[in-house]
């Protein structure tokens, strides 16, 4: 009886009610290791996507044995990006903000077991549990100068299916990856900070699931340890928390994408896991 | 009776005939064999090819941009070579002094491997059509029940895999731009001179890697395309 009731109440339309947990299609760690379920044929409403407005996320790159450029002698480019990011957050959190950082230290965060190095999946997986209103992956570099913004590489997607894969998951965020980065543009451009804003291919802004953007920042003039300048890096970091403050009330998520219904896979779907169904 | 003089000079002039003999005897000698060096195929040297217009994407650290310039340079014919030398002549641009991309020297391509598309043995990936994230056809195994499994199912384009040296990604500068612009450079200029490259992969000394030198990834397929943009072109329009 249980399973003529429930191919009923679909095929009527009554399953179209709250969604059900297992289907939120928001990629965290390490997911694209997991195996894929498929597509729930169930043209259920979905949830919107949860964003925190309150909340950005700053990821200092590299950290520990992994060093990331050398800029100069005395400077590696895992220092320069923590303290770029610890002048970030001061100035986020005197405006309101929640910051949440992978790593406050040379040594990366171990969400793990001892010992276990913060791989860029985890990385990508503490920055979709916050659901941020903006993710900047900083970086920096000791070639060019003033600062570099690149968004993904990935062809935006319309809206965020109830399953992407772990390596696109920014495809649907690439739209308003766009506008944060022509945001900072701007308010890099008015602090006479030059500037380069383009894509590239930098793991894991892949695999976001919120606007983000990887920063680099590069020295001010011929001399590389000029990167080092706390005066720059101070204008530089007051450049990008005002425009933050703006881009928090103008984010909006990407539409969650109904499943694609397959009547024929849908029945048989149906049929054998009628037990599972309330 | 005949003078002393006269005798010298009669003995001289038999020399000089002799002589004169012997060297025709060898300067026909040396004709025949050039004559039949004419006739004679086979390679004893390598040829010299005809150089030709190539269009190298050439990056500019400072401003971020990616400028084609025309070059005249001897390629050799197979595709394979081709793309090889295309890109050991463009990281040899790099390599010059004042470079406005500056980038270790020595041969950076151990090999260039050129496979049509769809990778035999790999089918189209219908269903990647409604969200597929690369602009580029995805490809999937096929079964391997499949008694066609060996041949290229609807064959186009084809994908390029660049087998990089490890000295070269070793010493290659650390950073997101200056990664990024050597492969957009790379994918540019095979783009403007081998159009029937659709997709690029990166290989070192034979091995996936993570990244170029920190930051690019090297994992992902790239699709090939005009990485060209004006003076400009790095610079955002808001």
């Amino acid at each position: 009886m249980a399973p003529c009731v429930f191919v009923l109440a679909t095929l009527t339309g009554l399953g179209q009610t709250a969604p059900r947990k297992s289907h939120q299609p928001t990629p965290f760690r390490n997911q694209h290791k997991a195996p894929q379920q498929p597509p729930a044929a169930v043209s259920s409403v979905p949830a919107p996507i949860q964003i925190n407005r309150m909340v950005i996320l700053l990821d200092p790159a590299h950290g520990g044995l992994d060093s990331g450029s050398r800029i100069s002698d005395a400077t590696v480019e895992k220092d320069v990006t923590l303290s770029l990011a610890f002048k970030l957050r001061s100035l986020l959190s005197a405006r309101g903000f929640a910051v949440v950082m992978t790593r406050d230290a040379d040594r990366p965060t171990e969400p793990n077991a001892e010992g276990s190095p913060l791989t860029l999946d985890d990385r990508a997986g503490i920055a979709n549990h916050a659901h941020p209103a903006a993710c900047l992956l900083l970086h920096a570099t000791g070639s060019g100068n003033g600062v570099h913004l690149y968004h993904s590489e990935l062809a935006a997607a319309p809206g965020e299916p109830p399953a992407e894969p772990w390596l696109t998951a920014q495809a649907a965020w690439v739209p308003q990856s766009q506008r944060l980065e022509a945001q900072l543009a701007a308010a890099l451009t008015r602090a006479g900070i030059a500037l380069v804003a383009s894509s590239a291919s930098v793991r894991p802004v892949d695999s976001l699931t919120c606007p983000a953007l990887v920063f680099e920042l590069a020295p001010h003039g011929e001399d590389p340890d000029s990167i080092n300048d706390a005066d720059y890096q101070q204008r530089i970091a007051q450049s990008i928390a005002d425009a933050l403050v703006f881009w928090r009330n103008q984010v909006q998520p990407p539409v969650r994408l109904l499943s694609a219904v397959r009547p024929e896979a849908t029945t048989a779907e149906q049929v054998t896991r009628p037990e599972t169904q309330p | 009776m005949i003078q002393r003089h006269q005798r010298i000079v009669f003995w001289c002039l038999i020399a000089c005939i002799v002589g004169m003999g012997v060297l025709l005897a060898v300067e026909r000698q040396r004709g025949r064999e050039r004559i039949q060096a004419l006739g004679d195929a086979t390679p004893l040297d390598a040829p010299t090819a005809m150089t030709e217009a190539v269009t190298l994407d050439l990056a500019n650290d400072t401003d971020g941009s990616i400028t084609a310039s025309s070059r005249q340079i001897a390629l050799p014919q197979e595709a394979n070579s081709r793309a090889r030398a295309l890109i050991d002549h463009l990281i040899a641009e790099y390599a010059l002094p004042g470079s406005s991309h500056p980038l270790p020297s020595g041969s950076a391509v151990a090999e260039v491997f050129l496979l049509p598309l769809p990778v035999i043995g790999h089918a189209v990936d219908t269903s990647a059509a409604a969200n597929s994230s690369g602009g580029f056809k995805a490809t999937v195994p096929v079964a391997s029940e499949d008694p066609n499994a060996l041949k290229p199912k609807e064959p186009g384009g084809e994908l390029a895999v660049i087998d990089l040296r490890s000295t070269f990604v070793n010493q290659h500068p650390s950073g997101v731009e200056v990664e990024s612009l050597t492969l957009l450079s790379i994918l540019g200029t095979l783009h403007a001179n081998l159009p029937q490259i659709e997709q690029v992969r990166f290989l070192v000394d034979g091995q996936a890697r993570e990244t170029l030198s920190g930051h690019a990834d090297l994992l992902r397929t790239y699709p090939v395309r005009d990485t060209v943009s004006n003076p400009n072109g790095g610079q955002l329009n808001p």
